[in-house]
């Protein structure tokens, strides 16, 4: 009553009234938009813009000041051939981790959202691999995949299927899946759950008008939950390709990029030849290089949402 | 072997493994030693009053030492050091892979600790550390004369200074088990490349033991390689800093890597983590290793009747002599944004003085750059307080200075060969060999090609010679 009586004394004296703060929805959009925005910066843009200032400059480790150094450090890069195989371990890496994380974890997705005793069990063990620090699972997978401890192995040749060791982190191609595995495991849960998330937004009503006429399990599944799935599929797999082409941990403790290279993709290559190798420079033009790679597959997989949704 | 392997036998092995991947991971280092008991008392700690008055903060970072008795004993040692000067000093121990990340990120931000420590050379950070050969002038003259060894691991000839402080390094001996090698007649284990070939090759053949000489992306294998290369009289570069790699006596090391890796390894060797040998070793599975005696420490606590059996050999001899690198070399630098540069250098002083503290807390894995510094030394090798049987099994390192050489031998440790080191591009010219992926011209072509690109980069910094 008091306040109303105050704002027809504003409108009577011709002055307007003052919104409040919580009142006032630009302003508020700004403020809740902040913290994100500050963080972006700081963490995302500013380390960028400084990786693309150290690629064409000649700063290392031991020596911060910035000297032009034009495309030397491109040049350089691209004549090394660590770099190609690194290149090419990347797009292997992340093309068949991706290929098995979205195949499995639509079959994933399939089981979680049926309904069983211990669901919820099931659901918790599912996700605990992502939960578990990458650091950890990784030390456990180094000791299942030992040269000469493997559980694995002992399991392989109790039941005769090996006779030796299989060494595999010590075969190139054995050390690459041991890698593409151990990735795949970690992530299978995240995109399982974003995957269910599509899967459980479905209209039942659909599902069982396709079921009375008389569609089975396959047909349902290649011409309702897919379709309906697929843009939610494809952000789980644009996130998991950008995740997956930027990753180095499972890499890094796992091989450390060997045997012979055959395992360093460019994350890992980046960090050993601008940390451990001191050449900061360098290391951020392979840094860089993953930069177009990525931008370009955002652009492909958000072009193909979108027209999904459209259709 | 792995027919012949129990499930008993499994459990035990892995049993073992496990606990040496648990000691190792508390280090983070791959390798670590449990305290041993002495058998004698501790030497005595002497403090030198500083040359100028000194006060505030002291931070240090340093590694998690493989033989954690040491880092017990350091970080009172600093502390009450900072006491006695009026300095509060704090230690900070971290993984030492974890080093040469957090350094770059100090130097990058211009603050962080006062006084930094790895080991291995850190010559890349020379343009943002204080030079430090007023110390060094300091210590020779309190000391006696810093070992070649460690002044070449600190000192650039190109700009005639002091990059880092070297007081200590351990050397890296040949460990073998001696009822293994005594079934092929060589009960002293191999003293030559060739006996090392030999042997090996008949303990593989008729005990299905193999060795382990790394051929991956990790220090050990640095090591091992370089002490090939020199052995066979080839190295990475010359005394004026030149690149020699690309020559016929490396070309014969890799003709030999592969002839060892086919009559006495498995494909083991390129998957090894800077754990791996010492877990291979102390389990019992390996004829014979290169490592620092921190392998052997660790044993006398987990698996007693393996330390018995393990002995040491020198750097094996080859054709042109023998020599090892250095396992672990000291490198302390105060970066120039330091807080309090001057208590940094009066620490390292007083931490050099007492040399015999350092040698024993380590258990005897530290030796001193300054070697007039520990006359009982030699005492302690010749019967060790920490429990070897016998009791001389290290005796055999009172030389291993006339065996050791620096990282860059003949030459100084440069940033490029700091580089080479880092991106393991010695091992890896092994390995592509061994592998078959390459022939042994080809391997050492590739690695030349990569090494004359890291040479000629540093040398545009004026950092490099040649």
């Amino acid at each position: 009553m008091a306040q109303a009586t105050l704002e027809r004394a504003d409108v009577e004296t011709g002055r307007r009234a003052r919104p409040r703060f919580a009142d006032r929805d630009g302003l508020l959009a700004w403020v809740f938009l902040l913290p994100s925005v500050v963080y972006i910066i700081a963490l995302v843009a500013v380390p960028f813009f400084l990786a693309i200032a150290f690629s064409f400059s000649d700063v290392t480790t031991g020596n911060p000041s910035f000297n032009w150094a034009g495309l030397r450090n491109y040049q350089r890069i691209f004549g090394d051939p660590v770099f190609w195989q690194s290149l090419k371990n990347t797009l292997v890496y992340t093309g068949i981790a991706m290929a098995l994380i979205v195949v499995l974890g639509k079959v994933l997705a399939n089981i979680l959202v049926a309904n069983f005793r211990g669901k919820w069990i099931v659901r918790f063990l599912v996700l605990l691999p992502w939960t578990t620090p990458v650091a950890l699972s990784a030390i456990a997978w180094l000791w299942l995949l030992d040269s000469i401890f493997s559980p694995i192995d002992w399991v392989l040749r109790e039941f005769g299927f090996i006779q030796g060791n299989m060494y595999w982190l010590g075969k190139p191609n054995l050390a690459m899946a041991s890698v593409i595995a151990v990735y795949t495991w970690r992530t299978l849960p995240l995109a399982a759950v974003i995957i269910m998330a599509g899967l459980v937004a479905i209209p039942k009503d659909i599902v069982e008008a396709a079921a009375v006429d008389g569609a089975g399990f396959w047909r349902r599944m290649f011409e309702v939950t897919i379709p309906f799935t697929l843009p939610v599929i494809a952000v789980a797999a644009l996130f998991g390709a950008v995740i997956t082409f930027t990753d180095m941990t499972v890499v890094y403790l796992l091989t450390g990029g060997g045997p012979t290279h055959s395992t360093q993709v460019l994350a890992s290559w980046a960090f050993i030849k601008g940390i451990e190798g001191g050449d900061l420079a360098q290391g951020a033009a392979v840094a860089l290089f993953l930069f177009p790679l990525l931008l370009a597959a955002v652009i492909a997989i958000l072009t193909a949402v979108r027209r999904m949704e459209v259709s | 072997m792995s027919g012949r392997l129990t499930r008993r036998t499994f459990l035990a092995t892995t049993g073992i493994a496990a606990v040496g991947t648990a000691v190792a991971g508390c280090g983070g280092g791959g390798e670590q030693s449990q305290a041993q008991k002495p058998s004698g008392p501790a030497p005595k700690e002497t403090f030198s009053e500083p040359r100028r008055k000194l006060s505030g903060n002291l931070r240090l970072l340093m590694w998690s030492h493989f033989i954690p008795a040491h880092d017990e004993w350091f970080d009172s040692f600093a502390k009450k050091w900072g006491e006695q000067v009026g300095v509060n000093v704090t230690v900070d121990h971290v993984n030492v892979e974890d080093i040469p990340a957090r350094i770059s990120s100090e130097i990058s931000a211009g603050r962080g600790h006062d006084l930094l420590q790895y080991t291995a050379p850190l010559g890349q950070f020379e343009p943002s550390v204080l030079d430090l050969t007023d110390l060094v002038k300091e210590a020779n003259n309190r000391f006696g004369d810093q070992l070649e060894l460690c002044q070449k691991s600190s000192f650039n000839p190109n700009t005639n200074g002091y990059y880092a402080y070297a007081p200590f390094w351990a050397p890296d001996p040949g460990d073998y088990r001696k009822s293994i090698w005594r079934q092929v007649g060589l009960p002293n284990g191999p003293t030559t490349w060739d006996e090392l070939l030999r042997g090996g090759t008949e303990i593989k053949k008729s005990q299905g033991i193999q060795m382990g000489l790394g051929m991956s992306q990790e220090v050990d294998s640095n090591m091992a390689a370089r002490a090939l290369l020199w052995s066979y009289g080839a190295s990475i570069q010359d005394e004026n800093e030149k690149v020699t790699i690309n020559s016929d006596a490396t070309i014969a090391t890799v003709e030999y890597m592969v002839k060892l890796f086919k009559g006495a390894m498995t494909n083991e060797v390129f998957s090894w983590n800077p754990a791996s040998n010492n877990q291979g070793l102390i389990a019992g599975q390996f004829s014979y290793i290169l490592n620092s005696i921190s392998a052997f420490r660790t044993a006398q606590e987990a698996n007693p009747e393996v330390a018995d059996d393990i002995f040491f050999v020198p750097a094996l001899e080859g054709p042109e002599g023998g020599l090892a690198a250095q396992h672990v070399m000291y490198n302390w630098i105060v970066p120039k944004g330091a807080a309090n540069p001057d208590a940094a250098q009066e620490f390292l002083l007083h931490y050099t003085a007492n040399a015999p503290a350092v040698a024993y807390h380590s258990q005897l894995y530290d030796f001193p750059g300054w070697p007039d510094l520990v006359p009982q030394l030699d005492g302690w090798l010749a019967k060790d307080p920490f429990g070897s049987k016998p009791a001389n099994k290290l005796a055999f390192l009172k030389d291993a200075v006339d065996w050791s050489v620096n990282i860059g031998y003949p030459g100084p440790a440069n940033p490029a060969i700091g580089e080479i080191f880092g991106t393991y591009v010695i091992p890896n010219m092994y390995a592509r060999a061994a592998r078959g992926e390459r022939n042994p011209q080809q391997a050492v072509a590739e690695a030349d090609r990569e090494i004359n690109g890291i040479f000629e980069k540093w040398r545009g910094e004026g950092l490099v010679g040649g």
